[in-house]
């Protein structure tokens, strides 16, 4: 039954491609038209980039504290980002970095890894357990996170990896294999013509796997990476259970910046947590820049099946 | 309705299978598959698949080990959850505190989950190695081929390459959710709260009482289930809200930016994605403070007059507008944010989807003179509606327990004047999930959390299970494979 | 090619996680009695009885703005003990939230942290701290002190406030009490004597006054002023007797009343909770009602002109009352878990004795709780430290339980937005509300 189909998967494979919006751009006769429709979307743009704007300017701003009286600060500084490299007891933002990068990268690895392995099997093995192991992980899937984050604490505890980044990778990457419906419904689409053909030229299952599946399959990937890499960085609850000895330089970048929000602490810390933002902004950009094309036809080629 | 029954009817039909060929080879088997149900060892070593033969030994010989060295101190005391009240000496020689013997609920109760998971494995790999035995058996009866070691690696590389996939990524999932699942699950039938926590006191089971106290007022606090109604009811508005407005955002935004009209699309779509790119907590935390009573938000309205306007109106009677503090206000703000947040994601998601729409539909709809709001209506978001139905699904329920926007938007922030819900601490903006973090953090009531979490998990399954048999009519899987 | 290293880092990667579950088992199958109280890594080198040439591991907790001092006094600790070989870690937890962290995981929190007196019947509650007298001998043997010694250098007060159900738990070390800052050069002192007057006074110069209508620790000041009381019973639950009327007479309606005639003023500023340091660099108010931490934050905010005076007194139906602040510190407890029980208490006694207490009002502003400390002469002229010495008499010890804080902080907060009403009915039913949720069971 994997076959049959094959046609009409090329044409949903090829289709981000060959339709991609590179349609001429003719001139529109209603001028006036075309330049409402663009100030529109400006205006749109400029409602979005307001709260950046704001944390570029809290960022650059000379004076402390949180509740200012004018939108761009008085005085230019940059005194708040040398501050931000100079650590303290409290600000460790270059050790931070580092820890929440370290994480991110091996996180990366393993989820990528897991999430590929389950679609893969959940796509195209035939095995009976398959369906109600996928039943299962919907189940899974619907119990809140946060509900379990005791119970992973005290398990982490007895194995010894609370407070070390290892115990942490392990909560963020253990069960990423549940994440894998996306990157299946994009398996899905992978044409089967081309696996039964490699089966004849004598490939095994592992073989067709590295060598035919996961070439086809880099919008998929990238998205996985992108995710799996962004998740250490946003993640503060998890975080701050497992590193809970209160040593500043185990933190990760969510936890340091939050921290610095504490009452006592908000008023003198919270324009360098600003320039902590933003500095964890830009490589996120960057990648999302770069990766952009990716990124999109993984998720949407993922999302149409689901 | 139908389809439900016969899925059940096919699960048992199915359970029913696996057990009756676990029966007809301990009935037809000669003696080693008999042997195996004792010693996993035997049937492979019968067959002359000693390396097979070693590892399940092994194997089984750990189990073994396992259940009589690990398991017992904890299972045994399973029933009660232990006895021995922790307590400890000081010894002035050593300086140091000298702890008797003591149990550790909480501990007791997790690794006999452990164990519990162990053993059904165990009961699973037990029934197999029967049943591999006894096809062992056939074969060698039939003069058919047995596999060496080696081609059995084989296998595992080719027709049981799923096998290889999938246990390292089940391991970790069994590991770090279904366990944390189940222990959730129990501690709802345990008194595990403030006053019971390990390991200086014992908690022990109470039945359904915790359940009871939920749905019975006066059980908990004084107002729980009152407080319970309303957040509720917000979850599911906010739930609601949140998803159809980010959804409907994206696409609209995505046409927009799509349109032959725009110049530049790629920049303002990358305008916009700068917004995913700045982490939540910093985002959210950031519009926190630009609406708060006395942020920058409101100095410009007091500024502008926008305040004295809305306090003429009396639709304030505060100095500031109450843009995270007050019901409603709050409310609204907190969904106008979620959009800030989630359009741009969508809008990558429905570029995409876009891309593939069919062209020769819009351009047989534009040749019959449809306007563009037909085109939006009966070609556009059909499509979307048809490819997205599943995503919309999980975004509701990934909605109902989303944590973060919440929390981050209103911890510490908003003081609610409800005393009803004071009195529950809870707050107008809770979700669910926010309430029962709240009551773990900074209450301790475990067994609470645990009770909400439950409901919370059904009203998320109940959901996805009738959207599921509505809104997606058969299974697309079979389409492409 | 690639794709296949890929793959082998994976597979690697998931070797090593297979690996670790395996030690952890190895780990689990040790007798329990030993594993059961394991300690965070740090301090996992210690299993055995030291021998006095053993190095002592200890972790301790303080708050964010307190590590430089107490790295300091930690080193100072070293030296008094210059026989033993010490190894100490400082982390931070804010005394705000010491009770949070320390309650999720006993097992796993410091030997000796930093809290604020109100979490201390919670912590004793789940057998998170150490009575002090089961360690009593090692304090006699090394630092020569008694329990007795050290309630005796301290101010009764405090000494109070470090008792729950008689047992004496932890060793107070600042004076963490709340009273007024105003601005001298907008109000006089007399302006400052009485509510009516301050406010008054206040709009007059279009400056603001600034309170935390929504916490129950100051909201409460009027009430406890008026002669209402809280008491925490033996199983959790809080008594409030706000909703009928006092020991000296007056109704619990007619001091909301008093409230809602101060929130409704112009120059009544209701600020949120914690929000009193960023209230000074605001630059709106003329008055601040906050404690000692914020003395360098109001310094700064009105310069040497900025006052502190022991709160006002308000006038009710003909009579007036002094309002009551709640007395509160912040003190350092052991961790009955600890390792090393008898050296983290001689730490704990170490870091709040009279010298500790000195330094740290020298490097913090804070306030000592030892007696001698605060006859020292440059802590005896501090503004703040006068203010709370002021109002020794009037101030409470606040004896309320964990359902007391989100009803009083709603109820506040409804008074601030003047939801409420003023007719008595509608006032006496949200105090009976209120009351409900303050004493209702804790299940």
């Amino acid at each position: 039954m994997s076959n049959e189909n094959s046609v009409m998967t090329k044409e949903a494979v090829k289709a981000p491609e060959t339709k991609a919006p590179k349609a001429p751009r003719k001139g529109h006769r209603l001028g006036g038209s075309r330049v409402g429709h663009n100030i529109l979307i400006a205006i749109l743009c400029v409602i979005w980039l307001i709260p950046i704007v704001w944390l570029v300017c809290m960022s650059f701003s000379a004076g402390d504290g949180m509740y200012v009286a004018s939108f761009f600060p008085k005085q230019w500084s940059v005194s708040h980002y040398v501050k931000l490299f100079q650590p303290d007891t409290v600000n460790q933002f270059p050790r931070w970095f580092l820890n929440t990068f370290k994480i991110a990268v091996f996180n990366c690895i393993i989820q990528t890894c897991f999430v590929l392995m389950v679609a893969y099997a959940t796509s195209f093995g035939k095995f009976k357990a398959r369906k109600p192991l996928m039943n299962v992980a919907v189940m899974l899937n619907l119990f809140p996170g946060v509900l379990t984050m005791i119970a992973v604490y005290f398990l982490l505890r007895e194995f010894g990896l609370t407070n070390s980044h290892f115990g942490l990778l392990l909560v963020y990457s253990a069960s990423s294999g549940l994440g894998y419906l996306i990157c299946k419904g994009f398996f899905d689409t992978v044409p089967r013509a081309l696996c039964e053909a490699a089966r004849i030229d004598g490939c095994n299952e592992a073989k067709i796997f590295t060598r035919i599946v996961i070439p086809t399959s880099r919008p998929i990937i990238v998205y996985t990476i992108i995710n799996a890499f962004l998740a250490p960085w946003m993640d503060f609850v998890f975080a701050k259970m497992i590193l809970n000895a209160g040593i500043s330089s185990q933190y990760t970048v969510a936890v340091g910046l939050y921290a610095m929000l504490e009452k006592s602490l908000i008023n003198s810390y919270f324009t360098i947590f600003c320039c902590g933002g933003i500095l964890v902004s830009i490589p996120i950009a960057i990648l999302f820049f770069i990766m952009q094309k990716f990124y999109v036809e993984g998720v949407t080629a993922g999302s149409v099946k689901g | 309705m139908s389809k439900i029954t016969s899925a059940i009817g096919g699960f048992f039909g199915a359970i029913g299978r696996y057990f009756a060929d676990f029966g007809k080879a301990m009935a037809k088997g000669d003696i080693f598959v008999k042997l195996s149900l004792i010693w996993w060892g035997a049937g492979y070593i019968a067959r002359k698949q000693y390396v097979k033969g070693i590892i399940m030994t092994l194997l089984e010989a750990g189990i073994i080990l396992f259940s009589i060295f690990f398991a017992p101190q904890y299972v045994s005391k399973f029933g009660t959850l232990g006895t021995v009240q922790f307590e400890q000496v000081f010894d002035v020689n050593t300086m140091q505190m000298v702890p008797n013997d003591y149990d550790h609920s909480f501990l007791i109760l997790l690794f006999s989950l452990f164990c519990f998971v162990v053993w059904t494995v165990t009961f699973f790999i037990c029934i197999s190695v029967v049943k591999n035995a006894y096809r062992l058996q056939l074969r060698a009866q039939s003069g058919g081929r047995i596999n060496n070691f080696r081609e059995d690696i084989a296998d595992y590389f080719d027709k049981k390459f799923h096998v290889t996939l999938l246990s390292l990524p089940v391991l970790g999932i069994v590991i770090f959710t279904v366990i944390p699942i189940l222990l959730l699950v129990f501690v709802a039938f345990t008194n595990y709260d403030q006053y019971h926590m390990p390991p200086a006191a014992l908690f022990t089971w109470v039945g359904f009482d915790n359940f009871k106290s939920l749905f019975t007022s006066g059980g908990l606090t004084v107002s729980f289930s009152y407080a319970f109604g309303r957040i509720l009811g917000w979850t599911l508005v906010w739930a609601f809200f949140a998803t159809f407005t980010t959804y409907f955002g994206g696409i609209l935004m995505s046409l927009l930016l799509n349109s032959k009209k725009t110049v530049v699309p790629k920049l303002w779509r990358l305008l916009l994605v700068i917004t995913i790119a700045v982490p939540q907590f910093v985002s959210l935390l950031l519009v926190r403070y630009f609406f708060a009573n006395n942020g920058i938000v409101n100095t410009i309205c007091q500024n502008i007059g926008l305040t004295g306007l809305l306090r003429n109106w009396g639709l304030i009677n505060t100095t500031y507008i109450p843009f995270l503090t007050a019901p409603i206000w709050a409310h609204v703000t907190i969904i106008i944010i979620n959009i800030w947040i989630g359009v741009p994601y969508q809008m990558l998601v429905a570029t995409g989807i876009l891309m593939n729409l069919p062209s020769d539909q819009l351009e047989s709809a534009r040749i019959d003179g449809a306007n563009k709001f037909q085109v939006f209506r009966y070609i556009t978001m059909p499509y979307m509606f048809q490819v997205t139905a599943p995503t919309l699904v999980t975004d509701f329920v990934k909605n109902i327990n989303n944590f973060n926007v919440i929390f981050l938007l209103t911890d510490g922030v908003y003081t609610t004047t409800n005393q009803m819900m004071a009195n529950s601490q809870a707050k107008e903006t809770d979700l669910l999930i926010t309430w029962l973090f709240n009551l773990t953090q900074n209450y301790y009531n475990y067994k609470m959390a645990a009770v909400i979490g439950i409901v919370v998990f059904l009203i998320c399954a109940v959901f996805t299970l009738i959207a599921f048999n509505f809104l997606i009519s058969g299974d697309k899987e079979g389409v492409y494979n | 090619m690639k794709k296949l290293l890929v793959m082998l880092l994976c597979l690697t990667m998931a070797l090593s996680l297979v690996a670790c579950g395996d030690n952890g088992d190895g780990k689990e199958s040790n007798p329990p009695a030993g594993s059961d109280g394991t300690n965070p890594p740090e301090t996992q080198g210690a299993q055995n009885p030291p021998a006095s040439g053993d190095t002592i591991s200890l972790t301790m907790w303080g708050a964010e703005e307190d590590q430089t001092l107490l790295t300091e006094l930690i080193a100072d600790f070293k030296a008094a003990y210059p026989d033993q070989k010490f190894d100490i870690q400082l982390g931070v937890e804010s005394e705000a939230t010491a009770k949070d962290t320390i309650l999720t995981d006993p097992q796993a929190a410091a030997d000796v942290y930093a809290f604020a007196s109100d979490q201390l019947p919670a912590l004793a509650d789940a057998g998170a701290i150490l009575d002090l007298s089961t360690v009593e001998p090692a304090l006699q043997s090394l630092a020569g002190k008694t329990i007795a010694d050290i309630q005796a250098a301290n101010t009764q007060a405090y000494n109070d406030l470090a008792t729950y159900n008689g047992k004496y738990y932890a060793f107070p070390s600042v004076a963490d009490g709340w009273f007024m800052f105003y601005d001298g050069n907008v109000l006089s002192e007399d302006d400052v004597k009485d509510w009516d007057t301050m406010v008054k006074a206040c709009e007059a110069a279009g400056k603001k006054v600034g309170f935390t209508f929504c916490s129950g620790w100051y909201n409460a000041c009027l009430f406890y002023g008026a002669g209402f009381n809280t008491t925490l019973n033996a199983d959790g639950t809080t008594s409030c007797d706000f909703n009928g009327t006092s020991s000296k007479g007056v109704k619990g309606v007619d001091v909301v009343k008093y409230m809602q005639n101060l929130a409704s003023s112009s120059a009544m500023m209701a600020l949120p909770e914690g929000g009193t340091s960023a209230a000074f660099t605001g630059g709106e108010c003329a008055v601040i009602f906050s404690g000692c931490w914020d003395s360098n934050a109001a310094q700064e905010a009105w310069g040497d002109n900025y006052a502190a005076a022991p709160l006002p007194s308000f006038t009710i139906n003909g009579t007036s009352y002094a309002a009551a602040p709640v007395k509160s510190c912040k003190m350092v407890g052991v961790n009955p878990f600890s390792k090393q029980t008898g050296w983290a208490t001689l730490l704990a006694e170490f870091i709040t004795n009279q010298q500790s207490q000195v330094k740290r009002f020298e490097q913090r502003a804070a306030a000592p709780t030892n007696i001698e400390a605060a006859k020292d002469p440059a802590v005896a002229v501090n503004k703040g430290v006068a203010a709370l010495n002021a109002q020794a008499s009037t101030a409470i010890i606040q004896s309320v339980g964990g359902n007391y804080w989100s009803p009083t902080a709603s109820f506040g907060e409804q008074i601030a937005q003047g939801t409420i009403g003023s007719d008595d009915a509608a006032i006496q039913t949200a105090l009976d509300d209120m009351v409900t949720g303050v004493t209702a069971p804790v299940a």
